[in-house]
C-alpha cells in the first residue's frame, strides 16, 4: 500500500518534470521563431529587446519579459559573487553573445548605441566597444 | 496696502525664479553616464563567468551559429 504511494509520487513528479521541460521547450520554440522573423533580437545590454515597429503579441511579450526577468535574477547573483554591478555582469554576457555569436544570419539585434541592425553574412556583427578581444 | 501688495509680489517672483533652479539641479544625468559607462578591464575580467551563465543557460538565450 505504501510503495503504490511512493509509485504515484514518483510518477506525478515526472510526469510535473515533463510538463515543466515541455513548457520551457514550447518558449524556446516560440522565442527562436521570433527572432528568425525579426520581431525581436539580442541587445548590447544583455538582454532581448523589442524590434520597433514590430506587431507583438501579448504571449510574445510575455515570454520576452519572462526570459529577461531570468536573465537578470542570473546576472545579479553572477555579480553579486564577483562584486560588480549587475549593469557590467549583463554587459559581459552581451559581449558573450555577440562575439560567439549568438545571433544567427537574418536576426536582428541592437547595437551599443542602440541602434537595430540585421545580422548579415557578409557584414561583421557590431560588437559593443566595451568588449575585448 | 500698496507696500504690502508690491512685497508679496516681490516674493513671488524671488521664490518663482528659485524653483526653477533647484528642478534644473538633479543630478540623474550623471546617474546615467556611470551605470552606461562599462569598465572594459571588468568585461574582461568576467569573460569566463560570461561563457559559463550562457553555457549553462543555453534555453535562456539563443543556439551557437558559426
Amino acid at each position: 500500500m505504501k510503495r503504490h504511494f511512493v509509485l504515484a509520487g514518483i510518477a506525478a513528479a515526472a510526469v510535473a518534470l515533463t510538463a515543466t521541460v515541455a513548457m520551457a521547450q514550447a518558449g524556446d520554440a516560440a522565442l527562436a521563431q521570433a527572432r528568425a522573423n525579426g520581431l525581436i533580437g539580442e541587445q548590447a545590454d544583455g538582454y532581448l529587446g523589442f524590434v520597433p515597429g514590430a506587431s507583438i503579441s501579448a504571449d510574445l511579450r510575455g515570454r520576452v519579459d519572462q526570459n529577461n526577468i531570468q536573465r537578470r535574477q542570473l546576472y545579479t547573483r553572477r555579480a553579486t559573487e564577483r562584486s560588480v554591478s549587475v549593469n557590467e555582469m549583463a554587459a559581459a554576457v552581451a559581449c558573450e553573445v555577440f562575439q560567439r555569436p549568438r545571433i544567427a544570419v537574418g536576426e536582428r539585434y541592437r547595437n551599443e548605441a542602440g541602434q537595430w541592425r540585421q545580422r548579415t553574412a557578409g557584414a561583421p556583427i557590431e560588437v559593443p566597444s566595451f568588449c575585448g578581444e | 496696502m500698496r507696500a504690502a501688495l508690491l512685497t508679496s509680489l516681490g516674493a513671488a517672483v524671488l521664490a518663482a525664479g528659485c524653483i526653477p533652479v533647484q528642478i534644473q539641479a538633479p543630478d540623474e544625468p550623471i546617474e546615467i553616464n556611470l551605470n552606461v559607462n562599462i569598465r572594459q578591464e571588468v568585461i574582461v575580467r568576467l569573460e569566463r563567468d560570461a561563457a559559463e551563465l550562457l553555457d549553462q543557460n543555453s534555453d535562456l538565450f539563443g543556439g551557437t551559429t558559426p
